[in-house]
């Protein structure tokens, strides 16, 4: 379970000020469900996401993940989490079983253990034919196979996606999609942060659509277009955030 | 296994497969080393070389120009003064000697044309002076006896060197030179290359923001990279110790020169290097972390690390040529970082260990240590490691 209650994140910008970056934002998600945070880029969600796996401290409100507290169990929650984003890389000069093995024995796993786990995650992901190449010598598809594999080593019952498939082929994110699928499946709380409508169609159970950092609207995909009117998700995404045809060429001539 | 292990291990095991690292911190100075060695260990040879180089005299051989023969140098000929001075303006040689007839009196003048721009020049100079003397030493002695004068009249006050055996057997002038000023700067420009990629990097490759995620402390993982880096930085100091000791052990021609008396660098001081390196290392390695914590990116790391870079130089370079100083025997100069650690090793190469100067170093650089690993965990604990923009 993820719960938030009022939850902000404000920077100071020596040039701009105070820059509200999340602005009081609540959300839910269950066990067993998938919670799409939907956004266009800066809209907060990935500062949400970092709030939520306590990289960085909210500046107002509260979080807890897996019914600990962001701020005052940080460590807690960070072992019950597990993070990926399509950016994240993996170290270029280890082999996938040595970063398999690193990110296990940081959570915790040892011995026997720890060989159990990673011997599930190498035959699940079908890793075995490159486990001892450099990371640097690996595909896309396979970097993020193990990036799959070393997020769900230790078992967590959450788990985060910041806009895992952006800028991966059809293949690679379809694998991707699936993993997320088999963890909800699973019974993990997943929180999947993306703008791309056709995955929120697909995975999401429950999504809240996240502007300028807070909430314009929350639901499911059908309530989002029952609210708009739209027939298309991507076309109610865009009513919610006030999109506008010349919307660029307004804003700026508006500065 | 406890977790600043686990990060420090993971840090070496990557930083040992890099190449700048492979290169830059441990092939670099041990080649750098034994090629100093061997100028060094040429330009002794050359010197030497110069008391029996060739000298022109102007004419015929006479007496005198025999005389330099006997003394070692090869004597030839040159017509005239001027083809003589000709031949130095081409460099086709170094000294011209023009012997003029005897005075009433007896003394003989000699002209010695040489370019002064030209060191060997010099040295021969100094090489035909001494012979010189000699000379006239031997027939002011003669004149005196012949006169029943005793020859003590001819040196009333005679100079006689007596060497003080001070410490034990250390290494030779020449090696304490330039060995301590290599040993501080690969303690620090040893980490140099990989300092920007442990934090900086991390953060330019998206790998930091998956290991803040796991269950580890921020303070184990910046305490981590620093043991790992201070690592680098050591052994990359000590490879000067190893370059040293390759080039004693493979007898090329300058280290024969530069080793005639042995390799000179003890155990016991080998093992005061290794004590005055740790806390210069371990603050090194803290600084380096601290600049890539606080940069915003790897090249913006650089930048720093260049100009941290000057602040080691500057006191290293100035370890070279203390000993024309009598700084080095100064008490407070122990208090200076950087240059302290370098006269300390100085001082123990020389097999002249001074423990008071070693201690207060060490507790000095202990302290400083202290501070830059604060400073680093400090940076890398601030939200901004990560999302500095």
């Amino acid at each position: 379970m993820v719960r938030t209650h009022g939850l902000k994140k404000h920077f100071k910008d020596p040039k701009l000020g105070i820059k509200k970056a999340v602005d009081g934002i609540d959300i839910s998600a269950a066990p067993g469900r998938i919670f799409g945070l939907l956004g266009v880029n800066g809209a907060g969600k990935t500062t949400v996401l970092r709030m939520l796996s306590t990289v960085i401290k909210p500046t107002e409100g509260t979080a807890s993940v897996a019914d600990f507290d962001v701020v005052q169990d940080a460590a807690k929650v960070r072992r019950n989490i597990g993070f990926m984003s399509n950016s994240t890389a993996l170290y270029g000069r280890l082999t996938s079983r040595e970063v398999i093995e690193y990110f296990g024995t940081l959570y915790g796993l040892e011995g026997s253990h720890l060989a159990d786990r990673m011997k599930y995650v190498i035959d699940k992901l079908a890793i075995e034919e490159f486990i001892d190449r450099q990371c640097d010598k690996l595909s896309t598809g396979q970097k993020q196979r193990v990036s799959i594999a070393r997020t769900i080593l230790h078992d967590p019952p959450v788990l985060f996606f910041d806009e895992p498939t952006a800028g991966l082929d059809v293949v690679t994110s379809q694998t991707v999609m699936e993993f997320i699928e088999e963890a909800r499946d699973l019974g993990k709380t997943v929180i999947f942060s993306t703008h791309i409508m056709s995955e929120v169609d697909r995975l999401c159970d429950d999504i809240a659509v996240i502007h300028d950092g807070v909430i314009v609207a929350t639901g499911n995909p059908q309530t989002m277009k029952d609210l708009t009117g739209e027939k298309n998700l991507e076309k109610a995404f865009l009513q919610l955030v006030k999109f506008e045809s010349g919307y660029v060429s307004n804003r700026t001539a508006g500065q | 296994m406890n977790d600043t292990y686990k990060i420090a291990r993971k840090e070496l095991r990557e930083m040992f497969r890099d190449k700048r690292v492979k290169f830059g911190a441990f092939v670099m100075p041990i080649f750098l080393v034994m090629m100093m060695v061997q100028l060094f260990g040429f330009i002794m040879s050359a010197a030497k070389g110069a008391t029996k180089s060739t000298i022109y005299f102007v004419g015929m051989k006479t007496d005198m120009s025999k005389m330099f023969e006997t003394s070692g140098m090869m004597v030839l000929s040159v017509p005239t003064v001027e083809e003589g001075k000709d031949m130095i303006k081409k460099d086709h040689a170094k000294m011209v000697l023009e012997i003029k007839p005897p005075k009433p009196d007896g003394q003989v003048i000699i002209n010695a044309f040489y370019d002064p721009k030209q060191q060997l020049a010099q040295i021969e100079l100094s090489a035909i002076q001494q012979a010189l003397n000699q000379q006239n030493k031997k027939a002011l002695i003669t004149t005196l006896n012949e006169k029943g004068i005793p020859e003590a009249a001819a040196e009333q006050m005679k100079l006689v060197p007596q060497q003080v055996e001070v410490g034990t057997k250390g290494a030779g002038e020449l090696i304490v030179g330039f060995l301590p000023y290599l040993i501080v700067l690969f303690a620090f420009s040893g980490g140099m290359s990989m300092a920007s990629d442990l934090v900086a990097g991390e953060k330019d490759k998206n790998t930091l923001e998956t290991l803040l995620i796991t269950p580890v402390s921020r303070n184990d993982i910046v305490l981590g990279k620093v043991f790992a880096l201070s690592t680098v930085c050591f052994l990359s100091s000590l490879s000067c110790v190893v370059g040293l000791f390759l080039a004693s052990v493979l007898k090329t021609p300058g280290s024969s020169e530069m080793f005639k008396d042995g390799f000179g660098v003890t155990p016991i001081a080998v093992a005061t290097i290794i004590l005055l390196l740790l806390p210069l290392v371990a603050m090194f390695g803290s600084l380096l972390i601290a600049i890539s914590s606080y940069a915003r990116n790897p090249r913006e790391a650089q930048t720093y690390l260049a100009l941290v870079n000057f602040l080691v130089i500057l006191p290293a370079v100035f370890s070279q040529v203390i000993g024309l100083t009598d700084l080095a025997s100064k008490l407070w100069i122990n208090a200076v970082p950087v240059l302290n650690s370098a006269n300390n090793i100085r001082n123990a190469l020389l097999g002249k260990t001074d423990w008071l100067g070693v201690g207060i170093t060490v507790g000095i650089g202990t302290v400083l240590a202290g501070i830059a690993i604060w400073a680093a965990v400090y940076l890398f604990n601030r939200e901004e490691v990560l999302i500095r923009v």
